[in-house]
C-alpha cells in the first residue's frame, strides 16, 4: 500500500487562558489522508479549522501544539525548519478560506495577485508567461471572460467570482494538498454547485488531496469520500460518504435531526441535547 | 379582506445607475410569516431595509399596519415594525451591557418601567435576567441573536423583519432560534417577513414565499405549492434543485 499523503497522530492544540491555565481546543486528533476528499464537520469551536491550520503551520504564536506524528508526504512537519514549511505553503499545500472579501488584497487587480502567487513560487517565470498561466487557470475556473476578470479589483467581483479567483490562486501552483475552510458557506446555492464541481475536478484530474472543512454535514457527506465528525476537539465519528443515515454517534444524529428540510414536518425542531460524556471520552 | 400588516406596492429602489428593486409588490396578512428568497444581489434584503427607512432613494408605497412609511414619523413607525439582522456580532454595541442594549429603544421612546420590561424580555427569549449585566463578547452567537430579537421586541411591534436570522449560526443553534421565533410569533401574534437564501428554512418558517432574481419578483408561492413542486418558473426549479444538493 502506498503511503498516505498526510498522517496526523494525537494532535493537541492548547491556548493559554487569562487565569494562566491552558484550554485544550484540539484533544488528540488522528487521521490520514490520501488522494481523496476528506470532510471535517463540526460546530464552531470544535477544532476543525485549527487542525487544518496546524497542518499548514499557520497557528498563532501563542498556541501550544504537540503531536506524536505530523507528516506531509515524506516530510516530518514537527522537525521541519520554518523555511521548509514556508516553501510548502502556497507550493505543495494551499488553503482556501471562507470569504474572498477578506482574503484578497483590496487594492490590487485580481489577475496581478495570481501572477504574484505564481512568481513567488518561481522567479524564473516571466511576467508574460505568468499572465498567460493566470488567464488559463481563470478559464479552468469556468470564468467566461478571463481577460476582463484579470483587470478587476476584488470589490468589482461577486462573491462566487471572488471565491473562484481565490481557488485559482491556490491551485495554480498545483499543490498536492488543498485545505478548504468553509469554501462555499458565503456563496449562494447555485454558485456553491459550481465551486464544488471545480474542486471535484481538481481532485480527480490533478490527483490532489482535499480537506474540506464545513459545518454543513449534509453537503460534506454528499461531496466527500469520507467525513470526520468533530466535537469539542475530538473526532467522535468517521463516516463513509453518502451514509449519513448510518451515523451512530448521538452528536452526529442530533446534528442531522435539528435541520429543517423543504418537505419536513412543521413541529418544533429537535434540539441538540449535549451529553457531558461526548467531550470526555479520550 | 382584513388590512395587511405589511403592504408594498410598486417598490423601486435605485443605487445610482443600478436598480436594486424593480417594481415589486406584495402584502403580508396579520399573523402571517412571509419569506423572501433569492441569491445575493436579488434585492431581497434591500426591500427589508427600505421598509425600515434605511434606504434613501426609493419610490412606490410601503405601508405597515396602515401607516405609510413615507409620511409617518420614524419614531411612531418604529413601534410597529422592527428588524433583526444577520450578524449578531455586528448588531450589538460591544461596550453596552445586554440590559442597556435591550432597554435603549424604550429609553428613546420614553417608555416607563424600561428596566422591568427588559427583565421580562430576557425571560421571554430564554436567557433570563442574569444576562442583563453581561457584555456581548461574553455571549455565544446564538445568545447574541436572542438579545437582538429581544431588542427588536422591546417596543412591542406587530411585524418583525428578519434578514437571514440564522445563517451565521451553527445548525444546532439555528434550530433553537427558529423554534424561539415560531413560539414568539404564536404567543405575541407577530407577523414575519423573513429573508433567506435557504429554502429549507423558508419552507419550515413561512406560509408563503416570494422568489426574486435580478431585482424582480419571479413568482410567489404558498408553502403547499413549494412542497408539491407546483412551480411556474424555470428559475424557481433551478433554485430548488441547487438547494436540494
Amino acid at each position: 500500500m502506498t503511503r498516505p499523503l498526510v498522517e496526523i497522530q494525537n494532535l493537541r492544540i492548547a491556548f493559554p487562558t487569562e487565569d494562566g491555565s491552558l484550554h485544550e481546543a484540539v484533544r488528540g486528533v488522528s487521521f490520514t489522508l490520501g488522494r481523496e476528499k476528506l470532510g471535517m464537520v463540526g460546530e464552531s469551536g470544535s477544532g476543525k479549522s485549527l487542525s487544518g491550520r496546524a497542518l499548514l503551520g499557520v497557528l498563532p504564536d501563542y498556541a501550544r501544539m504537540q503531536a506524536d506524528v505530523l507528516r506531509f508526504d515524506d516530510i516530518d512537519l514537527l522537525e521541519a525548519p520554518r523555511g521548509t514549511r514556508r516553501k510548502l505553503r502556497g507550493g505543495r499545500m494551499g488553503m482556501i478560506l471562507q470569504d474572498p472579501k477578506f482574503s484578497l488584497n483590496p487594492v490590487m487587480r485580481v489577475g496581478e495577485q495570481i501572477v504574484e502567487a505564481i512568481r513567488i513560487g518561481d522567479r524564473r517565470i516571466s511576467r508574460d508567461a505568468a499572465r498567460r498561466t493566470t488567464l488559463d487557470i481563470l478559464a479552468t475556473m469556468h470564468i467566461r471572460d478571463p481577460e476582463q476578470v484579470f483587470d478587476r479589483y476584488p470589490h468589482e467581483l461577486s462573491g462566487g467570482m471572488g471565491q473562484r479567483v481565490m481557488i485559482a490562486m491556490m491551485v495554480v501552483r498545483e499543490p498536492d494538498l488543498l485545505i478548504a475552510d468553509e469554501p462555499t458557506s458565503a456563496l449562494d446555492v447555485t454558485v456553491q454547485l459550481q465551486v464544488l464541481s471545480i474542486l471535484d475536478e481538481l481532485v480527480t484530474r490533478r490527483q490532489m488531496g482535499l480537506i474540506f472543512i464545513s459545518h454543513d454535514l449534509q453537503l460534506v457527506s454528499r461531496f466527500c469520500d469520507r467525513v470526520l465528525v468533530m466535537y469539542a476537539g475530538q473526532i467522535v465519528e468517521t463516516l463513509v460518504a453518502g451514509r449519513l443515515n448510518e451515523a451512530r454517534h448521538p452528536y452526529t444524529r442530533g446534528l442531522l435531526a435539528c435541520l429543517p428540510t423543504i418537505d419536513g414536518p412543521l413541529e418544533p425542531l429537535a434540539i441538540l441535547q449535549r451529553q457531558a460524556d461526548w467531550a470526555t471520552q479520550l | 379582506m382584513t388590512r395587511p400588516i405589511l403592504s408594498v406596492e410598486n417598490l423601486t429602489v435605485r443605487f445610482g445607475a443600478t436598480t436594486a428593486v424593480d417594481n415589486v409588490s406584495f402584502a403580508v396578512a396579520p399573523g402571517e410569516s412571509f419569506g423572501l428568497v433569492g441569491e445575493s444581489g436579488s434585492g431581497k434584503s434591500t426591500i427589508l431595509r427600505t421598509i425600515m427607512g434605511l434606504v434613501g432613494d426609493w419610490s412606490g408605497t410601503v405601508q405597515v399596519d396602515g401607516l405609510e412609511a413615507a409620511k409617518t414619523p420614524r419614531r411612531q413607525f418604529a413601534q410597529h415594525v422592527q428588524m433583526v439582522f444577520q450578524d449578531p456580532y455586528a448588531s450589538l454595541h460591544p461596550r453596552h451591557q445586554i440590559g442597556r442594549a435591550i432597554a435603549e429603544p424604550m429609553r428613546i421612546h420614553g417608555l416607563p418601567n424600561a428596566e422591568a420590561r427588559t427583565m421580562e424580555l430576557l425571560d421571554l427569549i430564554g436567557l433570563g435576567s442574569k444576562f442583563a449585566y453581561r457584555y456581548p463578547h461574553e455571549l455565544s452567537g446564538g445568545q447574541r441573536q436572542r438579545v437582538a430579537i429581544a431588542r427588536a421586541l422591546a417596543l412591542s411591534p406587530k411585524l418583525l423583519l428578519l434578514d437571514e436570522p440564522t445563517s451565521a449560526l451553527d445548525v444546532s443553534i439555528q434550530a433553537e432560534i427558529l423554534n424561539l421565533l415560531n413560539r414568539l410569533r404564536q404567543e405575541l401574534g407577530l407577523s414575519f417577513a423573513i429573508v433567506s437564501h435557504n429554502l429549507a428554512v423558508v419552507s419550515y418558517m413561512c406560509d408563503r414565499l416570494m422568489v426574486m432574481q435580478h431585482a424582480k419578483v419571479v413568482e410567489t408561492l404558498t408553502r403547499e405549492q413549494l412542497r408539491n413542486r407546483d412551480l411556474n418558473e424555470a428559475y424557481t426549479r433551478d433554485f430548488l434543485a441547487a438547494s436540494a444538493l
